[in-house]
């Protein structure tokens, strides 16, 4: 027996010793990661006296910045347009937006060159806040916001070229400055904030979920080009027929939503986009098959969570979805015909954010690369007096890193045509030309756009969509992609196109005055 | 006649003597921000106390094992230590109108605990009450789960305390002793059998079911009402027990194996059928899926081994308040090693940890000079007991496994589990002084 009790002793000092394994990655290998984690008490008590970096806007406009008095730390925040994309920090309800995600450098937890940050460590040094430069102009931000004040929706635009974002902003919006100062009279306007029914606190360029209605046909019409399932030519035989009695797919009957004044006829694309004929994307659809169509969208970035920026602190985006979301993540098939003939146009069980239709606009703008977006342009040193702007001291240029192929630059070209007819042409300006800049004081450029109205269960009125960019005209790059979305704002044409329109142009205006 | 003078307990003593104080006096400088020791009463009582059960065995001539003490005292000076450095209004008694703070209260429990010891070791010069009454012990145990089932209060979820006035009373410490002698008196006495004739079934031998029959029901039963009463930790204590003693008795892995297999076969189906077994291994595969609400006590637990590091935040310079709050429910039981390792850091951890290893190696060493089978697998289990009591709190605080309820020995605040693992000690030290004298008298008469 005393061989199997010095067999006992070896067990179980062997168990001491892999607890004391486990007790090392928590204490040296994983500590740094639990140190910083926001909900750990030791950083809550750190912020409440902590200095925060300053944000500011591409131009040097003062956004966010911090006093401390008598050991607790004030946030100010100068803008509620920027309310969401730049979030709040608040030592009562933690931190979101952009403020979540830098929330390390902001409170000068970590440096982000690693070797000063090793540097840091063994010197016990602490490292100081840092400053954030946004890729927003404010003033776009502020006019954007300004389109949309009464109304509940959002507002997203992007360069699509290199994915920075130009204005990003949702309604109902909210002060941020008394939910992140003094927990003690934090709690009341929190409460109020969180009282109004139509929820202020959801960022819905982000977290908005929505049926996009007719903007989805840009997402099929790139498959459909992309993969050769049709050209700019194709019809279908039975269209004009169907136009007047209903294209029956599996015993449902797929019918115009409005037709206005057009009159049944065999349409190709661009008339198809012009008027916005559910029957045409219905075939589409049908032809290119679910397979193929999940593919393209997942190419989109639709099934799975985006994110704005990348690595570490990214601002993660809710997912889109072209089904019904599958039990372990992604998209699940289509489970009939009957859904992939509506999916084709945007209804059935599609559900989008503003931001994925933006970065669908920009797509078919930068001849179909999709630009990876991104928010903050520069990390920079702290700025001591953040009222005369930011310090020239740019430590890091996050970006957006590199995009990706979508679609080919021929499928592109032809898209863009045809967003540009569905703005300007014949028939389409009766649906979309609201969206032409021409209309808001910009000549000599073309614009391309597709609006949606999306259809909602119940008697609700429909969501009213917009996405576009310009300039559009061949051979010209565009340097703003948008997209628009007036909740229960009726028809694409009515709300959500001239806000697009309108914020186009301010962009266009922005940039030639320098 | 040589008086055995102790030399080596009182030299491995000194460190006690210095640091319980000196614990004591750090802990009110850092709180007060004063340069001067502070109120020391309760760490030179402790001090005294750990050197009279030292005088004690002098006195009475004891040759028992001169390493467990100062090992156990050392581990119960840093717990000291600790509880004194935690609010002393997160418990307490209020013992007929004297108001007793939470270390002082658990000094109480010392002086008690070391004084069961002290009686223990002396007095008790033959198993042979523990050994033939075998059968009255286990039914004594079983009756007493089953008061505890049907009348206990509930407390954090978990029926098993009785109330007796002002003190609560934990009835699973004692039913672990007890159940640990019935296990070595059935286990020595049909050794032979269970070790040897395997009957080869198919593939797999498999024991002399007869024998082990009458064992794995009262097992069965204890292990049932502990299920039931929600107290998983001192189920999994006492499976660990029974399985080590097996083990030891049998010298058979494959007894090991199985009843691990049993083991991963009965927690599958607890989890599928208690909402409580669900709740810990989901907070256990993930505690950040709810980390305010069920994974509240395991994130903080965590976030507090990460703030610690390799040197410790230092003794009362940890554990941020939350809201005014100690960031983690349960520090002064289930989680007082998480204190000890974001304080005294991975070092000081480590430390605890070799300390008890060290004292899981004496009580092993009791067990194989102890004079017969009974003795030996009596120290086994009791050392198992601690040891594995120990492994269990500290990897299920470092999430290695499903955090269960249970307290760490010596350390941990908590009347019940002192005084029984203080018994434990004094088990081993009358074991101990037993092997010793029998030894000496072999020596003396040489044949």
């Amino acid at each position: 027996m005393t061989g199997n009790i010095r067999r006992l002793a070896g067990y179980l000092l062997l168990s001491f010793a892999i607890v004391t394994g486990g007790l090392t990655w928590w204490q040296l290998v994983d500590a740094h990661q639990l140190a910083t984690r926001p909900d750990n008490p030791q950083v809550i008590a750190a912020h409440r006296s902590a200095l925060r970096g300053s944000i500011f806007d591409a131009r040097g406009t003062l956004l966010a910045s911090t006093t401390v008095t008598a050991g607790l730390a004030r946030r100010t925040y100068t803008d509620s347009a920027f309310s969401h994309i730049i979030g709040y920090a608040s030592l009562l309800y933690g931190t979101t937006g952009i403020e979540h995600a830098y929330d390390d450098l902001l409170i000068g937890q970590t440096d982000p060159n690693p070797l000063r940050n090793l540097l840091d460590d063994v010197l016990a040094r602490q490292p100081q806040p840092k400053d954030l430069s946004l890729t927003i102009d404010k003033r776009l931000e502020d006019y954007a916001a300004a389109q949309l004040k009464g109304v509940v929706g959002a507002v997203v635009a992007i360069d699509p070229v290199t994915g920075a974002i130009l204005a990003s902003v949702s309604t109902p919006t909210f002060n941020a400055t008394p939910i992140s100062g003094d927990p003690a009279t934090a709690t009341a306007p929190m409460a109020a904030i969180q009282a109004n029914p139509d929820k202020p606190l959801v960022d819905r360029v982000r977290q908005g979920m929505y049926t996009p209605g007719s903007i989805m046909k840009i997402v099929t019409a790139s498959a459909a080009l992309d993969s050769g399932t049709i050209t700019p030519q194709t019809t279908f035989p039975d269209q004009p027929k169907q136009e007047t009695t209903g294209f029956v797919v599996d015993g449902f009957t797929i019918r115009e939503h409005e037709l206005g004044s057009t009159r049944p006829a065999l349409w190709d694309l661009s008339p198809a986009l012009q008027v916005s004929s559910n029957i045409f994307f219905a075939h589409v659809g049908l032809k290119l098959g679910g397979d193929r169509f999940l593919s393209y969208a997942k190419r989109f970035g639709f099934c799975e969570p985006m994110q704005i920026g990348s690595g570490d602190r990214a601002i993660p985006v809710t997912a889109s979805y072209v089904t019904r979301p599958a039990s372990g993540g992604g998209c699940s098939p289509f489970s009939d015909d009957v859904e992939l003939a509506s999916a084709a146009f945007g209804q059935a069980q599609v559900t989008v954010t503003p931001m994925q239709m933006a970065l669908v606009a920009a797509t078919v703008a930068n001849g179909g690369v999709m630009p990876a977006p991104y928010v903050v342009s520069a990390v920079r040193a702290h700025a001591s007096n953040p009222t005369r702007g930011p310090s020239a001291t740019i430590l890091q240029q996050p970006g957006g890193g590199s995009g990706h192929r979508v679609i080919s630059s021929t499928a592109a070209a032809e898209l863009r045509s045809a967003m540009v007819d569905a703005v300007s042409g014949p028939i389409g300006r009766i649906y979309a030309g609201a969206g032409n800049v021409r209309l808001y004081g910009v000549s000599g450029v073309a614009t391309a756009g597709k609006t949606g109205t999306a259809q909602r269960s119940g008697n609700l009125p429909p969501h009213s969509w917009f996405i576009g960019f310009v300039p559009a005209q061949g051979g010209a790059t565009p340097t703003i992609a948008v997209a628009v979305i007036v909740e229960g704002g009726g028809a694409g044409s009515g709300e959500a196109a001239p806000i697009g329109g309108k914020v186009m142009a301010e962009w266009l205006k922005l940039a030639a005055a320098g | 006649m040589t008086i055995a003078w102790r030399g080596t307990e009182l030299r491995l003593l000194l460190p006690v003597l210095v640091l319980v104080p000196l614990g004591f006096a750090l802990t009110h400088v850092v709180a007060s921000g004063r340069l001067d020791p502070g109120p020391l009463g309760l760490a030179i009582a402790y001090v005294a106390l750990v050197v009279a059960a030292h005088l004690a065995l002098v006195l009475a001539d004891h040759r028992g094992d001169q390493l467990i003490l100062p090992l156990a005292a050392t581990v119960g000076g840093v717990g000291l230590v600790m509880l004194n450095r935690l609010p002393q209004s997160l418990t307490g008694v209020d013992l007929f109108g004297l108001q007793l703070g939470m270390a002082a209260t658990q000094l109480a429990w010392f002086a008690l605990g070391l004084a069961a010891m002290v009686v223990i070791a002396v007095f008790l010069r033959d198993d042979g009450a523990l050994r033939h009454y075998k059968y009255t012990w286990a039914a004594a145990g079983a009756a007493l789960m089953l008061v505890t089932f049907l009348f206990g209060a509930e407390r954090y979820g978990a029926r098993l305390w009785i109330d007796l006035g002002p003190i609560g009373f934990q009835p699973g410490e004692a039913i672990k002793i007890v159940l640990v002698i019935f296990i070595a008196g059935y286990l020595a006495e049909k050794r032979a059998l269970l070790a040897g004739a395997l009957r080869q079934v198919g593939p797999i031998k498999i024991p002399p079911l007869p024998y082990f029959l009458p064992m794995l029901a009262i097992f069965a039963i204890v292990m049932g009402i502990v299920v039931i009463s929600n107290d998983l930790g001192t189920a999994l204590l006492f499976y660990g027990i029974f399985l080590t003693m097996l083990f030891v008795a049998t010298g058979r892995r494959s007894y090991v194996l199985i009843g691990l297999v049993l083991f991963v076969v009965g927690s599958f189906v607890a989890y599928q059928l208690f909402g409580h077994v669900q709740v810990r291994v989901d907070n256990w595969i993930n505690p950040w899926a709810d980390p305010t609400g069920a994974g509240y006590q395991t994130v903080q637990a965590l976030y507090a081994f990460g703030r610690g590091g390799l040197f410790g935040e230092g003794l009362g310079q940890g554990l941020p308040l939350i809201a005014g709050q100690l960031p983690i429910p349960a520090i002064q039981t289930d989680f007082i090693f998480t204190a000890v390792a974001e304080e005294l850091g991975l070092v000081g951890a480590f430390a605890l940890l070799a300390l008890m290893a060290a004292l899981v190696v004496r009580g092993l060493r009791v067990a194989i000079l102890a004079h017969d089978d009974f003795s030996s697998l009596l120290a086994v289990g009791l050392t198992a007991s601690l040891g594995l009591q120990t492994l269990i709190i500290v990897a299920g605080n470092a999430k290695l496994i499903p955090l269960t309820g249970i307290t760490f020995p010596f350390v941990s605040y908590g009347g019940s589990s002192l005084l029984a693992s203080f018994v434990v000690l004094g088990l081993l030290l009358s074991m101990s002084h037993r092997s010793a004298a029998e030894a000496d008298a072999a020596q003396a008469s040489p044949a």
